[in-house]
């Protein structure tokens, strides 16, 4: 490994993948330019926007403030991840659907996979914890209202499919 | 934009990080949260020569209790990061106002990545971890290859955006001694998760009788630095925090204030709010000590 180029394994989607990024390239460019997953979304490039949110290591991170070189050996999961094999929406974009949680849809990405992340944390959130766990990506276009609804609808749709699963086992 | 070109290190200890620190003469920097170097960097803002990854290095993060009564310390590592002291149940019983502070800052992404160690070295004036830790009289401990040493955080600071650290120096934890036993904070924001326009930080002890005493106020975004309002907290001493009290002390704020003009607000704004939001602070601090006082009274009669 030179200092300026870097190698890096990843398990991206529980896929592992291995590839090489100089060492002043983004987690977000590294992401769409190498390996070409260009569901995740640049915008500002100084961490206001929040376009770039992806989950590392569980957790909701803007990835233009990560460098490539810190995903090595990390568990990276991208808007790439949602969809059913089939290609069907999974639950949480179906809401985003059915409330207009999207109109040009650049944010999309971002707020899916910081809901994504919300919704392991299985903890029950009322409306104005919601507001304020996605203030971190900013939406041009609708208002807030319908993508607040869907997360909020997603989050208790997880909450009582984890219920069922507690009273199974 | 995209961050100049620089090589990147990633240590696997704190005696690696200071070496490499050592080795690059003031070339390079720390990447710890990543939360203001990278914006920084990428908005070529700033060029390094390297940058030396600590995210790695076992040890640097965790929040340990330790003593009791008023030997009580708590100890925080550099790299523990905001989202760990929002969920630790020490953070919420031992150090509770950096616990309410740090729900403040950014938004959930930021709180997941950015780190104590971070923003005390990062040192913009308006943050709000520097405030807290100088009203909770932390000490912050440096690491080089020359030893180690503590600072107090009333001398972290020699300007805006300037810790005390020689280009060799890394922070490895910081120590808060007991937490007072009552505490309000009031900020100002323009925009949710936003950094302030100004931020108020007050403790203080009550007697039974009453009366309060050891009372810190420190102001966080009117200075290059958080501040404390000295004569204002000395006017209190001895006094049951009246109307009359909390509107004098307020007003003798204004001394120990030296506020910029920025896009956030005028310094002729912030002198009007100084005043304003240090008065709320100190009636949230009395209601919550009559609050505690009549739980306690209730407790005792049941
Ligand atoms: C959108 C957004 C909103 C924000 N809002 C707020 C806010 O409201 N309030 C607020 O306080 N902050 C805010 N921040 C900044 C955030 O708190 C940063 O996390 C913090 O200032 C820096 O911490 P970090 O761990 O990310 O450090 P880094 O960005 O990694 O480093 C910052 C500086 O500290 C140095 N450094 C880091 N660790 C050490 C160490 N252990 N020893 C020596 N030097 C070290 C680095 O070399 C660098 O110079 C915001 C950031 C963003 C992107
Ligand atoms: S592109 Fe990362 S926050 Fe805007
Ligand atoms: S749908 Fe266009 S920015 Fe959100």
């Amino acid at each position: 490994m030179t200092l300026n180029e870097n190698e890096i394994t990843l398990t991206l989607n529980g896929e592992s993948v291995r590839a090489w990024a100089p060492s002043r390239m983004h987690a977000a460019d590294f992401l769409r330019q190498r390996l070409g997953r260009t569901g995740t979304h640049v915008g500002c490039e100084q961490g206001v926007c929040g376009m770039c949110t992806v989950m590392v290591d569980g957790q909701a991170v803007k990835s233009c403030l990560m460098l490539a070189a810190q995903l090595d050996g990390a568990e990276v999961r991208t808007v790439e991840s949602l969809a059913e094999e089939n290609g069907d929406l999974n639950a949480l974009q179906q809401a985003f659907k059915r409330h207009h949680g999207l109109q040009c849809g650049f944010c999309t990405p971002g707020f899916l996979m910081l809901a994504t992340s919300l919704a392991a944390r299985g903890e029950p959130m009322s409306r104005e914890q919601i507001r304020d766990e996605i203030s971190g990506v900013l939406c041009r276009c609708t208002g807030y209202e319908g993508i607040v609804r869907a997360v909020e609808e997603y989050l208790q749709l997880q909450q009582n499919e984890g219920q069922v699963v507690e009273v199974e086992a | 934009m995209k961050a100049a070109d620089f090589l990147y290190h990633r240590a696997g200890s704190v005696a690696e990080a200071v070496t490499l620190l050592d080795e690059y003469a003031g070339e390079a920097r720390l990447l710890a949260g990543g939360q203001s170097l990278m914006p920084m960097l990428n908005m070529r803002l700033w060029r390094l020569g390297a940058l030396i990854d600590v995210n790695q290095v076992p040890g640097l993060d965790g929040i340990e209790a330790e003593g009791e009564g008023d030997l009580e310390e708590t100890r925080i590592g550099a790299l523990t990061r905001y989202v760990s002291l929002e969920r630790s149940e020490v953070v919420a019983s031992r150090l509770p106002l950096l616990a309410e502070m740090v729900r403040h800052i950014g938004d959930r992404q930021v709180r997941n990545r950015g780190t104590l160690g971070g923003s005390l070295v990062q040192g913009d004036p308006t943050a709000e971890m520097p405030l807290g830790c100088l009203v909770l009289g932390a000490r912050v401990r440096v690491e080089s290859g020359r030893g180690s040493r503590e600072i107090a955080m009333g001398e972290f600071y020699d300007g805006s955006y300037a810790a005390a650290l020689e280009f060799d120096e890394m922070v490895t934890e910081i120590r808060f001694p007991r937490h007072p036993s009552h505490f309000a904070f009031s900020e100002l924001t323009r925009r949710h998760g936003d950094f302030c326009v100004l931020s108020v930080a007050v403790t203080g002890e009550c007697d039974s009788d009453g009366c309060w005493h050891d009372l810190r106020i420190g102001l966080g975004g009117v200075s290059d630095m958080p501040v404390p309002a000295e004569a204002a907290s000395a006017r209190l001493s001895g006094t049951r925090l009246t109307d009359d009290d909390i509107r004098e002390a307020a007003a003798l704020t204004v001394e120990d204030i030296d506020p910029p003009s920025d896009m956030r607000a005028t310094a002729e704004y912030r002198t009007h709010l100084v005043p304003v939001h240090v008065r709320r602070a100190l009636q949230q601090l009395r209601a919550r000590a009559s609050a505690t006082e009549l739980l306690t009274r209730t407790r005792e009669n049941r």
